[in-house]
């Protein structure tokens, strides 16, 4: 039934001479069974009929006509406009004036309810646009969901998104194909350009006009006149007050038929709406990316702090305590002597430990330690790794490796270094008379290591910040040496290694720190 | 502390002045006679003159790489070769390794450790003259001399391969011993290449001498290098 009103809505003017002759080919035969003025009584339904299927101008039309065909068919003389009764003359212009009457009212009617179902339509298909939209988070995404919104909304056969790439230039970033046979790719991207810089609505003309009109190619329509135009498909720049985002070009309807008024509105109102996504969107990038500049500011000169404290700190220390020893007026016995250089030694340690582990962080950061990955027994690397650390702490450390751990395929020095920062950390945060447990877990996805430590543990808040540059928790003023770097330098392994690290509580206190290192990434490489 | 072998001759190769200087007060002081060359071709051209006990070689030189004197004295040097290394330079330290050098030390060192290295090395150069009759570490005691290993004085029983590698290790305790060159001694020159061989051999002795199960204490991996026999 729907096609049939939209059918009698296109061609209303049509319908109602249709609807006006057929029931005048039927009243005929029966002209002499009832009375003249009947007759027209007879017409009103039919004008009521074409008002309520076409809407107010055809019903204006069916009037005209019902009047004439009345006046040339049942007013004797018959088959002549000529009246002979000057009474029929009065029933004529009432008639008349009753058709016209009745048909506005309808025809108002109708209009607006098509009207209102139009907007309605129009309203929730909006709605679910930019619900939408607010639900993509991908460029991709929003893409294909607009182009699918705009070829079923608009029933035409294909759509395509254009957008701007750094250089300003257009890319077709996607398309969505109904039916038909798309649209030539290179003409296309001329007419985007095209539309876009001149932020002009670009219709194709159809074919049949395109023999004609081949200098007035591509045709420059606005919105006003979009509706009516007979095109093969029209590009749509998107583009605000001070910028031009991008071009939507929406293919010819599958019907055939040139876009109504309303897809033309529609059609608007979409690309007004992607329009704002796609400022936002590159408004918001352009803010993050200044924002990640200005962090990435503040973290190199909180980092030539930290380095320039780490370094000069020992560094003095070993001055005052170098020239000191040089000066004359002092009296230094052999043991004073001895003291200050064991301290000298201690800085010295410091001042290495801090310029390996900014060495380190460059190289990984620069991606200069190429990893060279073997199979190990995690076994032997723990067992090089706690043999660097001092033979006083060495015994603190416990084990609890399962026997039937497999080997894993790592960097031996890399993850031996990151073992031991965690292993140095535990032994300096928890209290000598405590040990520092070492274990290890296979599962079906990767193995687990985890250092752990009975000291007072990690606040949760601290918890994230940890693995921040030269962050030092709340505890570590108590623990002399640390550079604040040990644990960026594990961080950093383990991912260079295609890991993950993270800290837990340990029970009934202290922290875990567990390195995992997964399966898959492992038999890949 | 048992004396230095009487007046070794040490020459050092190292392009930076500090070093050297450092070197000469420390081995000087030792009773060791030092020798000094700041480059590359004056080393090798000191080396066939004197024919030093010792060669303590900086990697990083500016007209000769430290890799290329190794090379170069390798062709008819035979006394162990001390390798100075930063620690950004891994790859390079092994290529020395394998180029002929005897061990390695990454700067910044202590005096103990530089000292207990040459001892070490020394040691093992005249070491078919005095064999090293007892290796003992922690809780296990190496008898070289009559093979026997005790471990909390009750007899380890090994292999002959797997006595042969730790009696290797023993000899050279604390300094690194390359795969290539336990292969060679153990195996035979043909094998030099069989790594995998030597790491299976490894395990196994692991397990009979380690305190622990899994993490080795005495028998350490070098990463790409070999294994050192750890008495710390």
């Amino acid at each position: 039934m729907a096609w049939f009103r939209g059918l009698c809505e296109k061609h209303g003017y049509v319908f109602a001479a249709l609807c006006i002759a057929v029931s005048t080919l039927v009243f005929i035969p029966g002209r002499d069974y009832f009375a003249k003025g009947q007759w027209a009584l007879m017409y009103l339904p039919i004008i009521v009929l074409v008002a309520g299927m076409s809407g107010v101008r055809p019903a204006l039309l069916a009037s005209l006509l019902a009047f004439l065909a009345w006046d040339f068919f049942f007013l004797p003389p018959y088959h002549t406009l000529i009246v002979s009764d000057p009474k029929d003359w009065i029933s004529l212009v009432v008639f008349l004036i009753i058709a016209v009457v009745m048909g506005l009212q309808t025809g108002r009617m109708k209009d607006r309810e098509s009207m209102a179902l139009a907007r309605e339509r129009e309203a929730t298909l909006l709605n679910r646009f930019s619900s939408h939209l607010v639900s993509q988070t991908t460029l991709a995404g929003m893409a294909e969901m607009l182009l699918q919104e705009v070829c079923g909304a608009t029933g035409a056969e294909n759509a395509a998104l254009y957008l701007r790439k750094e250089n300003g230039e257009l890319f077709r970033a996607a398309t969505h194909r109904v039916g038909g046979d798309g649209i030539e790719t290179s003409s296309a991207l001329g007419i985007a350009e095209w539309a876009g810089r001149e932020s002009k609505a670009v219709g194709l003309p159809s074919t049949r006009r395109m023999g004609k009109e081949t200098e007035s190619w591509p045709v420059s329509i606005d919105a006003e006149t979009l509706g009516h135009a007979d095109e093969r498909g029209i590009f749509l720049p998107l583009h605000t007050e001070e910028s031009m985002e991008g071009v939507l070009y929406v293919g010819p309807r599958r019907d055939g038929h040139s876009f109504s008024v309303h897809d033309a509105r529609l059609l608007i109102s979409i690309a007004n709406q992607a329009t704002a996504y796609l400022e936002r969107r590159r408004l918001t990038g352009i803010a993050s990316q200044a924002e990640a500049l200005k962090e990435s500011d503040r973290l190199k000169s909180a980092f030539v702090r930290s380095v320039s404290h780490e370094l000069k700190t020992p560094l003095a220390s070993v001055t005052a305590t170098v020239t000191g020893l040089l000066e004359d007026d002092a009296n230094w016995d052999h043991e004073a002597v001895r003291e200050e250089l064991s301290a000298i030694s201690q800085d010295l340690d410091r001042l290495n430990d801090s310029i390996g582990s900014l060495l380190d962080l460059s190289r990984l950061e620069a991606d200069a330690w190429v990893a060279q990955k073997d199979w190990y027994e995690l076994g032997e690397i723990l067992g090089t790794t706690v043999s660097r650390i001092s033979a006083k702490q060495r015994h603190r450390i416990e084990f609890a490796l399962p026997e039937d751990l497999p080997p894993i395929y790592v960097d031996f020095a890399q993850l031996s270094r990151a073992l031991e920062n965690l292993l140095e950390n535990a032994l300096a945060y928890s209290p000598e008379s405590e040990s520092v447990y070492v274990g290890a877990a296979d599962s079906r996805d990767g193995v687990r290591i985890w250092v752990e430590d009975h000291g007072e543990g990690i606040p949760d808040d601290e918890k994230a910040r940890i693995f921040e540059k030269f962050y030092r928790g709340k505890s570590a003023e108590k623990v002399p040496s640390g550079t604040g770097l040990g644990l960026v330098i594990a961080k950093e392994i383990v991912r260079y290694q295609g890991g993950t690290i993270s800290v837990t509580d340990a029970k009934p206190h202290g922290a875990r720190f567990t390195i995992f290192i997964p399966k898959e990434r492992q038999e890949n490489r | 502390m048992p004396s230095p072998e009487p007046k070794s001759k040490i020459l050092v190769i190292d392009d930076e002045e500090q070093i050297r200087r450092a070197l000469k007060s420390i081995l000087g002081s030792r009773g060791y006679e030092v020798l000094l060359a700041s480059g590359g071709v004056v080393g090798l051209d000191m080396a066939i003159d004197s024919t030093p006990d010792l060669v303590i070689l900086d990697l990083a030189m500016p007209d000769m790489g430290g890799l290329e004197v190794c090379r170069e004295l390798r062709t008819w040097f035979e006394a162990p070769i001390l390798v100075l290394s930063v620690r950004s330079s891994d790859a390079e330290k092994i290529e020395a390794l394998d180029a002929g050098a005897d061990d390695y030390l990454t700067k910044p060192f202590s005096a103990g450790e530089l000292l207990a290295r040459i001892r070490a090395l020394l040691r093992r150069a005249g070491g078919r003259a005095v064999p090293a009759p007892v290796v003992s570490a922690g809780d296990i005691e190496i008898d070289i001399a009559h093979r026997r290993v005790t471990r909390c004085g009750e007899d380890v029983d090994l292999t002959k391969t797997e006595f042969e590698i730790l009696a290797l290790l023993a000899r050279n305790a604390d300094c690194v011993v390359t795969s290539r060159m336990i292969l060679q001694t153990v195996w035979g020159e043909e094998y030099a290449d069989d790594t995998q061989t030597l790491r299976v051999h490894i395990s196994h002795l692991r397990k009979k001498v380690e305190p622990h199960a899994s993490v080795p204490r005495y028998i350490l991996t070098e990463p790409g290098v070999g294994f050192r026999f750890s008495t710390h």
